[in-house]
């Protein structure tokens, strides 16, 4: 909403300056989001152009009106009006024009006059700069006038060109049938049967509060108007405007309310300022259909309630100063107020309403700061946070960053990186995303973190590492959408190293990425209930890639980016990992328990052994973790050797084996017949060749 | 026999005294107490003395012999630390050389913004609730006072999911979801992404927010002004001004609008060059936060009697305060992920 400060003191007195009154208004709710200083025309002084941001609950305020009036509240100044000659409810007009409301609950006034003999030319040059400086464009002495009446009173007017109302019978009522209407800025448009029109007869002329028809718009030859002054339903306005995207100055003030009782005050001071630019002679009398006058609302506000809620009490005698400067009617009675609210401020329909007045005038500032009682949450610890933060911390010192992506992706992105959750049901779609490239929510937080590899790359980046901790989306089988907390990381490149120039890093490799998930998973105390199985998937390099399953279910994936997928998405060599985060959570032991440490040494054994190519190493492991030996204390694998002397198609792999016993120290007498029990055990078992 | 032994003693001590290695001293101790040593061979002498002197020159040079090991072993002891002082002075190193080490990596300037408000909160005893992102139209507005054509809605531009569902608008669904599974008292944040329709240098469709609420029986707004001001207070580090103008929410009422002294012109609205502050657009004030007393229709709709109980609720964009706290100046960059930009985050 914009208005003039010459203007608002039409109708209210304000001694300081446009600074001031701009701090005041503010600080009452009405935020001046703009002041500018503007030059009157025609030798006219200096003015200063205000812009307010009006809050949905303020329809009052988007008329000049409104505002003085809160001026008023704010200091004690009177408000005027300027001086109308006020129209008399005339049975003779009746013969000119008849009006009728279908149905009450969609229009509940509708208010008319007519002029006639008027002269169609531009309005005076103050009305043209005020209205322009407020955002409206001048069009002629006509529109002008009522837009100008609609600035001034919150109450949308509209002219029509009383020649073309062939039925003189005007009829408000839904659309129904109606099909097509046009408006009078030459658009077709598609209505529904529970628009409002505006009907000359049967012939529909205008979209009722949102914008008049072509059909009986007023143009230069216009001689006699009919003037309406109505008060539709804000719900209907809303749903017409924003299905036909016709967002107007009038939808936009009847969808917040605008008042029943103001129409003629409105309709009076528009028919005075067109008889005084475009001569003619007004009609004395007017049309009013408004059978169901709406009634005042009365609430009741009770003293310990203000105090209860705003933590200060405000004495009776001072609430009611405070409202009735807001011209609200009071009476006390006893500890309460009774207070009847006028209906220019639909607002105010609740105790609580009015409470909100009282500390908006009695000042925010001027309420107390206390602190309320705080008490200890008394619930667990937050595990989840405490997991997130773990999970950041891991990945700080791993040295990758963490990412924030938004979840749009393209349908394409999402058909082929699945995620987690192989193959069906689905994506989750956007009805109205903002381009088709972002058309449905993620499933997969890989598709973000290549985008970000690409950014970075295009700023030469010779690595780059980063993880993101975010949700992925699905449709769930019971048509539902279901969102996991998931992790994804992408590496690139050997770790940033800072320094010396050493030897040449090693390029980033498969049990590189591993090692991270390894860390994490142990991190997390579940590296043991998860199994690593190779990977069939479209993304992924079918050789250097594995599936994680935790407990049986799918825990998570990680591999080189599949050569074709890399480039068609345009980026070098990489690995990727994503694991279901909620579930490395939910499996993560709460509990931390201390193993006693061993008193005796432990004798170390290695051993190595020639198997096929595509042996797996862990099965050795699985194997001799299977014997359940109480004096094997671990197995790892520490060697892998492929070439000279290993024959083609075969490689080394080399233990160690760890044997600990916890009551006595071990001697090579013990150990070295049950090593090479382990060791013929498995010559035996996997068909593997010792390696001396 | 007592002039030679003088001469030993004069000529021994001299060496002893040039000698500056560690052979040398030990061949020095080689040819004076030796086996066929100097002083072994006066030792041997002694039985050529007649038999009342023996004792006396016996016992002088035994004398000698200690005095001399005394001197061999306290020059050992000088010369060695001469030697490692020079050992240690070689491996000197240039200390304005690089450490080696693997780079760091680094949490988002979200995340930091977050874990820090979460801690302001945590230390006075607020818990930490999340909701789902896609949210129903009853959570995300119905609940919180938005009817359906209600111009309200037009504060918070709406991503649609096929299925009739909606990218949640707030985190304000999360208060509704914790009261309607749990009664008062309640003090609970809720950190989280949320989702408008528009997409320009100052808006990002998707941007974050911490959400919070406090329910008890006798929770007033004077309350919502005194914690929210420590928290800002903390937040920004400083006894920065801080001021609560009316404003209108429809899940609150009264509804506030929290503002700070801008933090880059400290509220003069001017910069020391001069020119206007852009941030604050010369108003010396930034908008910080929304909240207000929580609304009875909101408390009606979870089920508890507004005569009973009362409350406070407010939001804050974390962009919002990231930006203003690390002088950042285009929302876009938290989402590009652009190293330059995380890495001078910690
Ligand atoms: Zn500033």
């Amino acid at each position: 909403m914009k208005f003039t400060l010459n203007w608002l003191k039409e109708f209210v007195d304000f001694a300081g300056s446009a600074e001031e009154l701009s701090k005041l208004l503010t600080m009452a709710g009405l935020e001046v989001e703009s002041l500018a200083s503007v030059a009157e025309p025609e030798g006219g002084g200096q003015d200063w152009l205000f812009e307010i941001g009006v809050t949905p609950n303020r329809g009052d305020c988007l008329g000049l009106l409104g505002i003085a009036k809160e001026v008023c509240a704010l200091t004690g100044a009177k408000l005027r009006f300027p001086a109308v000659q006020a129209s008399k409810k005339d049975p003779a007009i009746g013969k000119r024009i008849a009006i009728k409301i279908e149905d009450l609950d969609q229009c509940a006034r509708y208010s008319a006059r007519i002029v006639d003999n008027l002269t169609i030319g531009p309005a005076p040059a103050w009305m043209r700069f005020r209205l322009e400086s407020c955002g409206i464009r001048a069009i002629n002495n006509i529109v002008d006038a009522t837009n100008y009446v609609m600035l001034e009173t919150g109450q949308p007017l509209h002219a029509f060109d009383l020649a073309k109302l062939s039925a003189k019978q005007i009829n408000v009522r839904s659309a129904g049938a109606t099909g097509q209407f046009t408006t009078l800025d030459g658009v077709e448009r598609e209505l529904v049967h529970e628009d409002l029109l505006i009907c000359d007869g049967t012939t529909p002329v205008a979209l009722a509060g949102v914008m008049g028809g072509l059909n009986s718009e007023v143009s230069a030859t216009t001689q006699s108007i009919l003037l309406e002054s109505a008060n539709f339903a804000p719900a209907t306005i809303r749903r017409t405007a924003k299905r036909l995207a016709l967002h107007s100055e009038a939808s936009h003030r009847f969808e917040r309310g605008v008042d029943p009782e103001g129409t003629f005050r409105a309709l009076d001071r528009a028919v005075q300022l067109i008889v005084d630019s475009a001569g003619g002679q007004a009609s004395s009398g007017s049309a009013d259909c408004y059978p169901k006058k709406i009634a005042a609302i009365k609430i009741t506000l009770r003293q310990a309630r203000i105090a209860k809620l705003l933590g200060i009490a405000i004495e009776l005698k001072r609430a009611e100063t405070l409202l009735r400067s807001l011209g609200l009617k009071t009476t006390r009675q006893a500890k309460q107020l009774n207070v009847v609210v006028p209906t220019s401020r639909p607002d105010l329909t609740r105790e609580i309403d009015l409470i909100e007045e009282l500390a908006r005038l009695h000042g925010y500032d001027n309420i107390p700061t206390t602190l309320p009682l705080l008490r200890p949450t008394g619930g667990a610890m937050d595990y989840r946070l405490a997991s997130e933060r773990k999970l950041r911390n891991f990945f700080t010192g791993a040295g990758l960053v963490e990412a924030i992506n938004l979840p749009f992706i393209a349908e394409a992105l999402n058909e082929l990186f699945t995620g987690l959750w192989q193959g069906e049901p689905g994506a989750v779609p956007l009805v109205n995303p903002l381009a088709k490239e972002f058309g449905a929510m993620r499933r997969s937080l890989l598709p973000g973190l290549v985008d970000n590899l690409r950014v970075n790359l295009a700023q030469r980046t010779a690595s780059f590492h980063a993880y993101h901790l975010g949700k992925v989306f699905r449709r769930g089988a019971d048509g539902g959408t279901e969102e996991r907390l998931c992790v994804g990381a992408i590496m690139h490149g050997p770790p940033a190293l800072h320094g010396l120039r050493g030897a040449d890093q090693a390029p980033l490799d498969f049990l590189q990425c591993k090692g991270v998930v390894e860390g994490l998973l142990e991190l997390f105390g579940v590296q043991n209930l998860v199994s690593w199985r190779p990977l069939a998937s479209a993304v992924l390099h079918p050789g250097r890639s594995a599936e994680l399953t935790l407990d049986g279910a799918p825990l998570g994936l990680l591999g080189q980016l599949h050569p074709d997928v890399a480039e068609r998405l345009e980026v070098p060599q990489v690995y990727v990992f994503e694991l279901d985060f909620e579930k490395v959570h939910q499996y993560a032991p709460r509990r931390m328990t201390m193993r006693p440490l061993g008193k005796f040494p432990a004798i170390e054994r290695d051993f190595a052994i020639v198997v096929e190519r595509d042996f797996a190493a862990r099965r050795i492991i699985d194997w001799i973790d299977g014997l359940a030996d109480p004096l094997i204390e671990f197995v790892r694998v520490f060697d892998q050797y492929i070439g000279a002397p290993i024959p083609e198609g075969k490689k080394s792999l080399a233990y160690k084996i760890s044997y600990r016993a916890e009551d006595r120290t071990l001697t090579d007498g013990e150990v070295n017949p049950l090593h090479q029990s382990v060791i013929d055990r498995i010559g035996n078992d996997f068909g593997a060749q010792r390696r001396s | 026999m007592t002039d030679s032994l003088e001469a030993l003693r004069g000529e021994v001590l001299e060496r002893i005294q040039q000698a500056n290695s560690v052979k040398e001293l030990e061949q020095l101790r080689v040819e004076a107490l030796g086996r066929s040593g100097s002083l072994t061979l006066l030792l041997r002498g002694l039985k050529d003395l007649p038999a009342e002197e023996r004792p006396r020159m016996g016992e002088r040079l035994n004398q000698l012999r200690r005095e001399l090991e005394l001197e061999l072993d306290g020059h050992l002891a000088t010369v060695n630390q001469e030697a490692k002082a020079k050992a240690l002075a070689e491996e000197k190193i240039d200390i304005t050389l690089p450490g080696t080490r693997f780079e760091r990596g680094h949490s988002h300037p979200l995340t930091l913004v977050i874990d820090e408000i979460v801690e302001i909160f945590s230390t006075m005893g607020f818990e930490i609730a999340r909701g789902p992102d896609i949210e129903d139209d009853d959570h995300n507005f119905e609940a919180l006072n938005i009817p359906k054509d209600h111009p309200a809605r037009d504060m918070q531009d709406t991503f649609f999911v096929a299925g009739g569902n909606l990218l949640r608008t707030h985190t304000s669904p999360v208060q509704i979801r914790t009261m309607e599974s749990r009664k008062p008292p309640l003090q609970v944040i809720v950190p989280g992404a949320v989702y408008r329709h528009d997409d320009d240098a100052t808006h990002s469709p998707m941007f974050h927010q911490v959400e919070g609420f406090m329910v008890d029986s006798n929770i007033a707004f004077s309350d919502l002004k005194g914690v929210l001001t420590h928290v800002l207070r903390q937040i920004f580090h400083r006894d920065a001004g801080v001021r609560f103008r009316p404003s209108f929410f429809p899940f609150t009422e009264p509804s506030a609008e929290i503002d700070i002294q801008c933090v880059i012109c400290g509220g003069g609205g001017t910069l020391r060059n001069g020119q206007v502050c852009r941030v604050c657009k010369a108003s010396g004030w930034l908008e910080i936060l929304g909240a207000g007393m929580i609304d009875p229709a909101v408390f009606k709709f979870v089920g508890y009697d507004p005569e009973e109980f009362t409350g406070f609720a407010f939001g804050m964009g974390v962009e919002r305060i990231a930006m203003l706290k690390y002088g950042i100046d285009d929302i876009r960059l938290f989402f590009q992920n652009d190293l330059r930009f995380l890495r001078q985050f910690n």
